[in-house]
């Protein structure tokens, strides 16, 4: 009775990896061929442009700190607070709104795939596209910022470090989007007030109110934290870091219960397109 | 015969508004018409049998499997929507091949299925074009080839023809027949009647959410007693038909269509009628050049039904 119950759940659980491969790859193949994909390569791109007025500016003498302080405050105000907001709000809420609005949810909804598997699978493809985008410029803003430094061993480990907090900040508020964007008709306004209200105003709190917000949980793990450091200081100041390892499980948590109910709301709920 | 569809007691509503109200049917092999003017239900009622939408009573079984939740069922079903809508960036093989890909098949494969549906309904010829320059008519094929590219035994057509001109509906028809004969189950609804009649004569008439009638065109013609039959004959003699046959007691009403040399008789007994007119034909030098019955089509037994 106990193998043939695990059985069966081991069963269930290939079948469903496999079915959420199959709509990865529709949906990654789908999303490389989008003209969304493409605009929101030009908006990432816009931190390249940044970076190289940066450099120019502190090759001219105007800005004294290094490139490693320079490019945390710049990870920080651009690609922290604002551009995997943004990209987690267009791509998570356009996951299912995209098929609702553009009338195309008969054609993935009569498939033999569970639901599950369809929210799943396209949430990773969409992920997978924007980490590439995301990582694509966050290297070269790094390098343009740094060049002409001794690179270090450590330096590689800062980065990969720098990529792991935009990569779990993105699958966070994507996930976060995704249930969104799976639970209401309009979730773009709503992800709006969430991503760059909330989420801003929030970190000036003091306590324990700072830790409804998934900044606070990426902003904890930001290597070489200081409150008040660099010109941009005042911006985190009010922080209060949780641990490193919590903040990362509580990252983690967030994604996977995010997903979970999208994935709940989608296979129970109708989408009444037409009438 | 087991039934492939079976619908029992279905009832769905919107709020206040009811989409389709205790329908019970059941659908054979061959192509089946669901019939009836826009709002009467035939969207929600097809929604509901390809699982999209859950029936707030009732239920719905194909091949004897429930359809709500049940994803496997969809190898064995496919489903053309109504409304235009596309993946506007892919062409027509990423567009079918992609969608067969969610079945499961190797790419090799679902390029082979793709090829075969896009040659079935002739857009091999555009198939690497981007599917936003499209006509009306491909597109229209390109969703009946999605819905037939994994070769299901079951065929969901919402409004195949419409928006379709002339060639492109002829087209299509023929292709729907050529389905039949390869024993597949098509349930395809339209909202006009001469359309329907080109496919099938066994037909479904919904109408505010009910069934109104069911069943072959010619019968259901038939159980309508309390409405006169209409037989129009062409004749260079239709004024001496009329006098022939005006005496007849079944004889409800006689008109003329002089410019035609044409009479319409109206009648309760078409086949005493019919009796007659053979004696007729055969007893005299009666020369009948065409009979045709005006009202044995969808729009006169709609129309009936409906007590427009």
């Amino acid at each position: 009775m106990i193998i043939s119950r695990r059985f069966s759940i081991i069963w269930w659980k290939s079948k469903m990896r496999e079915e959420i491969l199959r709509v990865f790859s529709f949906y990654f193949f789908l999303g490389k061929k989008s003209a969304r994909t493409r605009t929101f390569f030009l908006v990432s791109s816009v931190s390249i442009l940044m970076a190289l007025i940066i450099r120019a500016y502190q090759l001219a003498g105007y800005w004294t700190e290094n490139g490693q302080v320079i490019f945390q405050n710049f990870l920080m105000v651009f690609f922290l607070q604002f551009l995997i907001v943004l990209l987690g709000l267009f791509y998570g809420t356009s996951i299912l709104a995209e098929e609702v609005e553009g009338r195309t949810m008969s054609y993935i909804t009569t498939r033999p795939v569970r639901r599950a598997a369809l929210i799943t699978g396209k949430y990773l493809a969409y992920l997978s596209l924007v980490s590439i985008m995301l990582i694509s410029t966050v290297l070269i803003s790094y390098l343009i910022l740094n060049l002409g430094r001794d690179f270090r061993l450590d330096d590689i480990g800062t980065v990969f470090r720098y990529f792991i907090i935009l990569w779990l900040g993105l699958a966070a508020y994507m996930s976060f989007f995704n249930f969104l964007g799976a639970w209401l008709k309009k979730p773009i306004l709503v992800g709006l007030a969430f991503g760059f209200g909330w989420e801003s105003i929030i970190q000036y709190f003091p306590g324990t109110t700072q830790k409804l917000s998934v900044a606070h949980y990426l902003k904890s793990l930001l290597p070489q934290y200081t409150s008040s450091s660099g010109k941009l200081g005042f911006l985190f100041i009010r922080l209060e870091p949780t641990k490193p390892g919590l903040a990362v499980l509580i990252l983690i948590a967030i994604i996977l219960v995010f997903l979970i109910l999208a994935s709940l709301i989608f296979s129970y709920k109708e989408y009444l397109f037409e009438e | 015969m087991t039934a492939v569809i079976e619908a029992t007691s279905l009832s769905r509503w919107y709020g206040n508004v009811l989409g389709i109200s205790d329908i019970s049917l059941e659908i054979q092999p061959g192509i089946t018409a669901l019939l009836g003017p826009n709002g009467a239900g035939k969207s929600t009622f097809m929604k509901i049998i390809t699982g999209q939408l859950k029936a707030n009573l009732g239920q719905v079984r194909i091949y004897g499997q429930k359809v709500w939740n049940n994803n496997q069922i969809f190898h064995r079903l496919g489903f053309c929507p109504e409304v235009d809508a596309f993946y506007e960036e892919l062409n027509g093989l990423e567009f079918l091949s992609g969608l067969l890909s969610l079945y499961g098949f190797r790419k090799a494969e679902c390029l082979k299925l793709a090829e075969q549906a896009l040659k079935i309904v002739e857009l091999q010829d555009v198939k690497l074009r981007p599917i936003r320059s499209y006509s009306r008519g491909m597109r229209q094929r390109l969703k009946v080839a999605q819905a037939l590219a994994h070769d299901p035994e079951i065929l969901i057509l919402d409004e195949p023809l419409s928006g379709l001109d002339p060639l492109s509906k002829r087209r299509l028809i023929k292709l729907i027949k050529e389905l039949r004969t390869k024993g597949k189950t098509i349930v395809v609804s339209s909202h006009i009647l001469p359309e329907v009649e080109a496919m099938t004569s066994e037909i479904i008439l919904i109408h505010h959410g009910k069934i109104l009638a069911k069943g072959d065109i010619y019968f259901i013609r038939e159980l309508l007693d309390t409405h006169p039959h209409m037989i129009k004959i062409k004749s260079p003699q239709f004024r001496e038909l009329a006098s022939w046959l005006a005496p007849e007691d079944y004889i409800l009403n006689i008109t003329f269509e002089s410019e035609s040399q044409a009479v319409i008789f109206e009648t309760h007994h078409r086949d005493r009628f019919f009796d007659r007119l053979n004696e007729l034909v055969l007893n005299s030098d009666l020369n009948l050049e065409e009979i045709t019955s005006p009202d044995d089509n969808l729009q006169a037994v709609f129309d009936y039904l409906v007590e427009k």
